[in-house]
């Protein structure tokens, strides 16, 4: 009798071996997976009555720092001077709600070390610096303002960034919200106001959110044509006021319902310039599924551009999924239908055109600085993708200057600069569309772009049902173009 | 002699509370204050009483068991009032309670010793389903069932006066119930139930219908899943069925079947209970319902880790962020405040418990104290294994309570009664 229960002593020993063993575990190998889990409210409890660096932007504004806490000698405060000028970009460390934006994503650079871990005071003894390390942005503070200003109370988002480089020179989103409401003693309720709130300002609608791209993605459509050869800027398609769609009740019509230049046959470069859907989705039709998905494919569609935000992937279907249903096809070639595109995406896409095809990683961090302002690290360029050859890039430039200086996309046009772009009305069901601009600048066989720029106005912002990419993004893009080129009027 | 070590044992796990309550208001910026003497009190009264009760009633037991009792009690106890001021009261006159009862328990068994619990043992038996039915009473009566958590486990009793109602877990004593019911009808039947019937090969099987009393087990241990929606109770009921008749017989036939039966059940529970298969996701995916099902779980990992090797030390951490903190999470909570040295301690305190209690078994002389010292440690050690797998994330939360360390009155008296069962049993073997 005394042999079954030495075993099931020796069994239930064991098992507190093992849950010894977990402790461990849990305690000691996996620790700081748990620890720093930014849902650990422990973590922001922790960090946030300490200092954190200094975010600066590439002209030397402050958006967030830490300032001494009157309530405690030893703590700090953390406040964001600009409000909801940089919420979606510079993020918020707050205690109730985590850390989003760089102030999550960079929080190994910005939390200072002066605490009391054991690597801690091992690093201080050796003499290491445990103050917190600054941000300093790649993005403008003034052109960063301008874009806010060019939203004002629509919904929407604007990204412009250096196609040389990938540097981003704007991103706002808009609505925003203020991040220092959600540090106060209020910062509970401010927090639930913003997480039910409808018009969702927590959203970075500049890299999370997708939409259909309309005309924009017949940039995309060009290239796939200009790429696989079926066409040149100067073939000509016949010109009808509506495109009958194989194998389906469906059409195609033009914006304002009309045909595209004169009802008999138009270029390609003229479709472009006037955005004429009817033509597009016959080019799209004679590209096929198969080459305008791998067009898409290479300008970054179906990944997730990298950035120290979270993006979210801009979407076409697989190639294999429609490539017989030739409706879908043509439909998905003036950017509806299924596919989808985040407001960085479309500013990739533009500055793929101006950078002769390739596309640089975008970045949001210029340089990280220690307590002393001395670099520590800078962020060097690197190629993402190679969207498009530089020939067909050249084109398409060409095409797209046309359309800021006799297309659609005039209400765009900078005195004195030479610009390309495309406009974008894309069609929303049971809503009103979505208005989008991108384009770059300076163009010109002298000049570098040094800007890239995507508009996207939701629901077409103040104008509503009659809005349009050309009357409702244009001049945002224009206000955009204006500040950083130094134009005024 | 062996009772002044035990008594110098328990004054030090006084002194350990009692510490434990001034660190924790160092932390909270105060110092020692009427808390600490109170402590410092009670848990001297309490655990006396207990030591004097021995002196008298069991001089010779074993003076080890209290000891460890009294410091893992001393451990909870502290986290308990790092986290809520009002329930440590309310713990400490459970503790006073515990120990009287305790004692009183002795001196019944003052002359016979747990051999006179033999004779009542379907007495007991009744006693135990009773118990384990009262949680079903009308919520509308004056001692009525009550659901807490989503399980149903409590009884109330409303009392005359006041608006306070008396709260109690019927489960904890029913299992010291259902272990002297077993111990006494496995030690009629152990012989028989172990007599080889039939060989297949190299495995011998009892007769046939000596497996009926797994099966009842089995669907008592269901009913109370079902009635209960608690996983726990149900799997400790059944682990210990099955144990003990597996320790009377030797027979491995029966944990086989035993073993069956459970994943049996397991599945079906499964299948049939919502509450069994959020506790199952929330096991395997803690951060996928984040804020929903997975919530206890990842704020346990959370306090683990964040608790690391030596603790945040008393009063510094956040425990107070893991629901039921102070309850079936104190282990949690002690893991992040003490860090893994604290948890290595109570884990080792427990498995000093077992051990002892399995030693007390393997000397114990005749079949029914074997089989019941067995019994208690064995529904000890479950006991603690369950709810300490769940928080440590190695098997589906279940809702019942760390022994001593958890809050709840019903719960730590069940557990001083078990321990002093254990010691009577060991004082039988000098005499």
């Amino acid at each position: 009798m005394n042999g079954p229960i030495r075993y099931v002593a020796t069994v239930l020993l064991v098992a507190f071996a093992v849950l010894i063993g977990m402790a461990g575990y849990r305690q000691v190998v996996a620790a700081d997976d748990y620890r720093d889990d930014p849902r650990n409210l422990r973590v922001a409890a922790g960090r946030t009555g300490r200092e954190r660096g200094t975010i600066i932007t590439s002209d030397g504004e402050i958006v967030a720092a830490s300032e001494a806490n009157p309530d405690d000698p030893l703590g700090f405060r953390r406040t964001y001077p600009h409000g909801d000028l940089y919420s979606h970009v510079v993020g918020y460390a707050t205690l109730l709600f985590g850390s989003t934006g760089l102030e999550g994503s960079h929080s190994a650079d910005l939390v200072s070390d002066r605490d009391a871990t054991i690597s801690g005071v091992i690093t201080a003894i050796l003499g290491g610096d445990l103050r917190p390390s600054g941000l300093r942005l790649t993005i403008d503070h003034a052109l960063q303002t301008v874009a806010r200003e060019a939203l004002g109370d629509q919904r929407g988002a604007i990204v412009a960034l250096d196609p040389a480089t990938g540097a981003v020179l704007a991103m706002v989103s808009t609505p925003g919200f203020d991040p220092n409401e959600l540090l106060g003693p209020t910062a509970a309720t401010a927090g639930e106001a913003l997480q039910s709130d409808p018009s969702e300002p927590l959203l970075n609608r500049a890299t999370a959110a997708t939409y259909a791209p309309g005309s924009t993605f017949k940039v995309i459509t060009t290239a796939a044509a200009l790429q696989s050869g079926v066409a040149s800027s100067g073939t000509e398609y016949p010109d009808t006021a509506e495109l009958e769609l194989p194998g389906s009740t469906a059409t195609i019509s033009n914006f304002d319902g009309g045909v595209c230049t004169t009802g008999t046959s138009v270029s390609l470069a003229d479709a472009f310039t006037r955005s004429c859907n009817t033509i597009f989705g016959m080019v799209g039709m004679q590209v096929g599924a198969e080459d305008l998905v791998g067009a898409a494919e290479g300008f970054g569609f179906n990944l997730e551009p990298p950035l120290d935000l979270p993006t979210a992937p801009s979407m076409i279907p697989d190639a294999d999924s429609f490539e017989f249903d030739l409706p879908a096809v043509a439909q998905s070639a003036i950017g509806q239908r299924d596919v989808r595109a985040t407001p960085l995406e479309m500013a990739l896409v533009a500055a793929a055109v101006a950078n002769g095809g390739e596309i640089m990683e975008p970045f949001l961090i210029e340089e990280v600085f220690n307590a002393d302002g001395i670099v520590e690290r800078t962020t060097e360029p690197v190629v993402w993708r190679r969207a498009i050859s530089p020939a067909t890039a050249a084109t398409l430039t060409d095409l797209m200057e046309r359309v800021v200086t006799a297309g659609s996309g005039r209400r765009a046009a900078v005195p004195g600069v030479r610009l390309a772009g495309k406009t974008g009305t894309a069609e929303v069901p049971d809503g009103a569309p979505h208005a989008w601009f991108i384009g770059f600048g300076p163009v010109g066989s002298d000049d570098v772009p040094q800007i890239a720029i995507a508009v996207l106005v939701e629901s077409g912002g103040d104008v509503g049902e009659s809005a349009s990419g050309g009357t409702v993004a244009a001049p945002i893009a224009k206000a955009l173009f204006a500040e950083f080129f130094g134009v005024t009027e | 002699m062996t009772r002044d070590a035990e008594a110098a044992l328990l004054v030090a796990a006084a002194m350990l509370a009692a510490m434990g309550v001034a660190l924790v208001n160092f932390a909270g910026g105060t110092g020692f204050d009427a808390q600490v003497a109170l402590t410092f009190l009670v848990f001297l009264v309490a655990f006396g009483v207990v030591n004097g009760a021995l002196r008298r009633w069991a001089p010779e037991g074993n003076p080890y068991l209290f000891p460890i009792a009294a410091f893992l009690t001393a451990i909870g106890f502290t986290e308990i009032y790092r986290l809520d001021h009002h329930l440590a009261s309310l713990q400490r006159w459970s503790l006073l309670v515990a120990g009287v009862i305790t004692a009183s328990v002795l001196f019944l068994l003052r002359n016979e010793g747990v051999i006179a619990l033999r004779r009542f043992r379907y007495l007991f038996l009744a006693a135990a389903v009773a118990l384990l039915l009262l949680p079903l009473l009308p919520e509308t009566w004056a001692l009525r069932g009550a659901t807490v958590g989503g399980s149903r486990l409590w009884v109330r009793l409303e009392m005359p006066f006041g608006e306070r109602a008396l709260s109690f877990q019927p489960g904890e004593i029913a299992k010291i119930f259902l272990v002297v019911f077993l111990a006494s009808y496995l030690a009629d039947r152990h012989l028989a139930m172990a007599a080889t019937a039939h060989r297949i090969g190299p495995f011998r099987f009892p007769e046939l219908r000596r497996i009926g009393p797994i099966l009842v087990a089995a669907a008592a241990s269901f009913a109370v899943l079902t009635y209960q929606r608690d996983l726990g109770a149900s799997l400790l009921l059944f682990t210990l069925f099955v144990t003990m008749i597996y320790v009377a017989t030797g027979r491995a036939v029966y944990l086989f079947t035993g073993g069956l039966l459970a994943v049996g059940g397991g599945i079906a529970a499964y299948q049939l209970f919502d509450h069994v298969q959020r506790r199952v996701f929330s096991l395997l995916h803690p951060f996928d319902d984040f804020t929903g099902a997975g919530y206890q779980i990842a704020q346990s990992l959370f306090a683990m880790g964040s608790g690391s090797l030596t603790g945040s030390g008393l009063g510094l951490g956040r425990p107070d962020l893991i629901p039921a903190a102070s309850t079936d999470f104190v282990f949690a909570a002690v893991a992040e405040e003490m860090g893994f040295a604290g948890s290595v301690a109570v884990l080792a305190g427990f498995a000093l418990l077992l051990a002892a209690g399995f030693g007390i078994a393997l000397r114990a002389r005749d079949v029914f104290r074997k089989f019941f010292a067995a019994g208690l440690t064995i529904a000890l050690g479950v006991q603690a294994i369950l709810i300490l797998a769940g928080v440590l994330r190695l098997f589906p939360v279940t809702g019942i309570t760390l022994p001593f360390m958890s809050y709840g009155g019903s719960s730590l008296l069940a557990n001083f009664i078990l321990v002093a069962l254990l010691v009577r049993v060991s004082h039988g073997e000098r005499s």
